[in-house]
């Protein structure tokens, strides 16, 4: 990497973010702290789903299979011996896993890793069909890892679900995962692959023909996606400590395609944005379902408010940006340059 | 566009104010509750009883007013994090009621702790949700609990010597409850001869029903919700299996009775409350402005959430009125005795946090739940 003045202005800009991080962590109340580790475990997740989506343009539905896996497998890995024998009732844990027992960066790791096998050997049959078809198979995809993990009760503990998981995720964990993942997507997106990502996506028969490989793109495409959603999970799982199959059902899949979508599909900015605006929108809107005084006007607070509220302002942006906020253009400091200096000109 | 989108931030920004505008001579008390999403029937029935309560008993000693901050959490773990969170640092809170199942309370409930605010749950009957806590405590007896009464019921009053059980293994409520009654009717001397599995959107259970027919049981307990049960009685009584079926809480619902139709009569459940087994003064009180206010009697989620105010409302009282601490009021919530409720006489065991308390069992009789008996813990 060359010291350039892009270069240093993304470390500054990432040092910066660190700073920001600090003060949040000091000055911040626990609970906007908590949002913005909300914020920064989605906005892991969704960059990954952007990658296989909006730069490779295969629409998939896979992504709450994947942060699954990592979730079960960092907090199997994380919870003591004594907790899981006390937590499994219906039928033991198999012996090997129940002793295993680790710290929180190896298990997030190992879980990253188990996600990214997944996904590579997931990638063989599903990238065999494209367009709609793709998208129903992911999503058969992410149905049965639900279905596994209600079945595979001396694993998974079934319904019950893992309980009590040791809560280690703070906003310092986010956050440098956070940039770890961004960077490495970035890195991806702008390099010769990135490129011929963006060549499937735009057209994949062209793509062909040109000589680039399209299964191992996608693959490539895919199996960095499962690696950081995989961690996401594994954040999630130690920052809500408790998980159960029902908590990665189709909904977060769901959640994660309005930010990219909102955001612009290809573009990692707008992924950012999106995510800030998604996850702080909807407990920031939590203002419109309280009971309220207005000028003497009393107004009872209406439950499920704020969904209303947030569907209409999606309606708004998709319909003033039919591309998400972003489209398919990033932010880059030498737009920023040339923006001033056409200003001076 | 602009101005509209900055006199619409404006418009925003003074609301915000006007809803976190306080009076003075309040006890805020947080309420995290699904009143949108999957469950959204328990959380609004439990806010209607919360909110006929609040009615009976605003006032907390020495004239302050109780004032309730409902949070929606859809649901939804992630965001009953949130909401708990969002409760104690924003809105401080003294204390927070909430949430309705077990694995929503336990993901609020670290946060709770943290804080030391006083949480007490309504509904959540998992056993680990106060385990090892200091500041969760429940107005609703555990699962074990209910599963023991329906193992003693189905031992001691209907003389069963085998039992076959119906699990719903997607679904922890009805793992956990059929595990607490295998343990204490083996307890108790009688012999498990089935246990069947099934999953939540399963239509047809004729494998279910032919294996258990082949085992010839006494009685078939089915922990699990009113469809699933009220699917399974209707092929149950086709097939010509004729033994009575016991269940849990889930249970309880109209809509039982509608799909279900006669193959559900005589089914025999456990649960929290009775209308017509008024056990205290304050039950009778409460049925009957709950029908003034709402044109149908209370259901179980209602009269517990009712409790969980009440009790919260003496605890704050005892501990000062509008000055008390979250960790004197704590102290009382746990502290409870022989508080008459509406769903019966509660005692919080101040060690777990949980309430001992008895249930009740109702009966289906020609179309209609009927209460059976009361179970002393």
């Amino acid at each position: 990497m060359k010291l350039d003045r892009n270069n240093i202005l993304t470390a500054l800009s990432i040092a910066l973010f660190f700073l920001f991080v600090w003060w949040a962590n000091h000055h911040l109340t626990s609970y906007a702290v908590r949002i913005w580790e909300d914020t920064l475990i989605f906005l892991m997740l969704s960059a990954g789903y952007n990658l296989i989506n909006g730069v490779t343009g295969q629409f998939s539905l896979e992504p709450n299979g994947f942060v699954a896996i990592g979730a079960y497998v960092t907090a199997i890995l994380i919870l003591t011996p004594a907790q899981k024998e006390s937590m499994f009732i219906i039928e033991p844990m198999v012996p090997w896993l129940a002793n295993l027992h680790m710290s929180f960066l190896p298990a997030l790791i190992i879980g990253g890793i188990v996600t990214a096998i997944v996904g590579f050997l997931l990638g063989f049959p599903v990238f065999r069909v494209r367009g709609d078809y793709l998208a129903i198979v992911t999503l058969g995809f992410g149905l049965t890892i639900r279905v596994v993990s209600n079945n595979t009760i001396t694993i998974t503990n079934g319904s019950l679900g893992l309980k009590g998981i040791p809560t280690y995720t703070n906003i310092w964990w986010c956050a440098v995962w956070v940039v770890i993942a961004m960077i490495v997507i970035m890195r991806i997106v702008d390099s010769a692959f990135g490129r011929a990502m963006k060549a499937i996506r735009d057209d994949e028969d062209a793509a062909i023909a040109m000589g680039i490989n399209t299964l191992w793109m996608k693959q490539i495409a895919f199996v960095t996606a499962a690696f950081f959603e995989g961690v996401g999970g594994g954040l999630l799982a130690s920052l809500i400590t408790i998980i159960s199959p029902t908590v990665f059902t189709f909904f977060l899949t769901f959640e994660l395609l309005i930010i990219i979508v909102v955001g612009g599909l290809g573009s990692m900015t707008g992924t950012a944005i999106a995510t800030v605006l998604v996850v702080w929108g909807s407990e920031l809107l939590r203002v419109v379902e309280q009971p309220m005084n207005i000028f003497g006007l009393h107004i009872p607070g209406i439950p499920g408010m704020r969904m209303v509220v947030f569907s209409i302002l999606l309606i708004v942006i998709m319909i003033f940006a039919r591309e998400g906020i972003m489209g398919q253009k990033e932010f880059s400091w030498d737009w920023l340059f040339n923006k001033f200096k056409g200003k001076r000109a | 566009m602009k101005r509209l989108l900055s006199s619409l931030v404006a418009v925003l920004v003074a609301l915000t104010f006007l809803a976190n505008a306080s009076l003075a001579g309040e006890v805020k008390v947080g309420v995290v509750l699904p009143m949108t999403g999957l469950v959204a029937a328990f959380g609004q029935s439990a806010w209607k009883g919360i909110k006929l309560a609040q009615s009976m008993e605003p006032k907390t000693k020495n004239g302050c007013k109780v004032k309730l901050i409902l949070l929606d959490n859809k649901g939804m773990k992630v965001e009953t994090a949130n909401a708990v969170s969002k409760l104690i640092t924003d809105n401080h809170v003294r204390a927070i009621i909430g949430a309705i199942t077990s694995s929503d309370t336990m993901a609020g409930a670290p946060i709770a702790e943290k804080h030391h605010i006083p949480m007490i749950t309504s509904s959540a009957t998992n056993p680990l949700v106060t385990k090892g806590k200091k500041y969760i405590s429940r107005a609703c007896f555990i699962d074990p609990f209910q599963g023991a009464v329906a193992a003693k019921y189905a031992r001691n009053k209907l003389h069963a010597k085998t039992a076959a059980v119906m699990i719903e293994r997607d679904q922890d409520y009805s793992v956990g409850l059929a595990h607490a009654f295998i343990k204490a009717f083996k307890k108790l001397g009688g012999k498990i001869v089935a246990v069947e599995f099934f999953q939540s959107t399963d239509q047809d259970y004729s494998a279910q029903i032919s294996d258990i027919k082949a085992k010839h049981p006494d009685i078939i307990y089915m922990p699990s919700y009113y469809q699933e049960i009220a699917l399974f009685a209707r092929q149950a009584r086709q097939y010509g299996l004729k033994q009575p079926i016991l269940a849990g809480d889930g249970a309880e619902a109209e809509a039982l009775i509608k799909i279900g139709g006669k193959a559900v009569e005589g089914l025999t459940f456990t649960t929290h409350f009775d209308p017509h087994a008024a056990a205290t003064p304050l039950t009778v009180k409460f049925i009957k402005l709950y029908e003034k206010k709402y044109g149908t009697p209370p259901d179980a989620m209602a009269a517990l959430g009712a409790d969980a105010y009440f009790i919260l409302v003496q605890a704050i009282n005892k501990a000062g009125g509008c000055n008390a601490k979250p960790e004197k009021i704590n102290y009382y919530i746990r502290h409870t005795k022989n508080f008459k409720g509406v769903t019966g006489t509660i005692t919080i065991d101040p060690k777990t946090g949980n309430a001992i308390k008895s249930a009740v069992i109702r009966k289906v009789k020609n179309g209609k739940f009927v209460y059976v008996t009361t179970v002393n813990p």
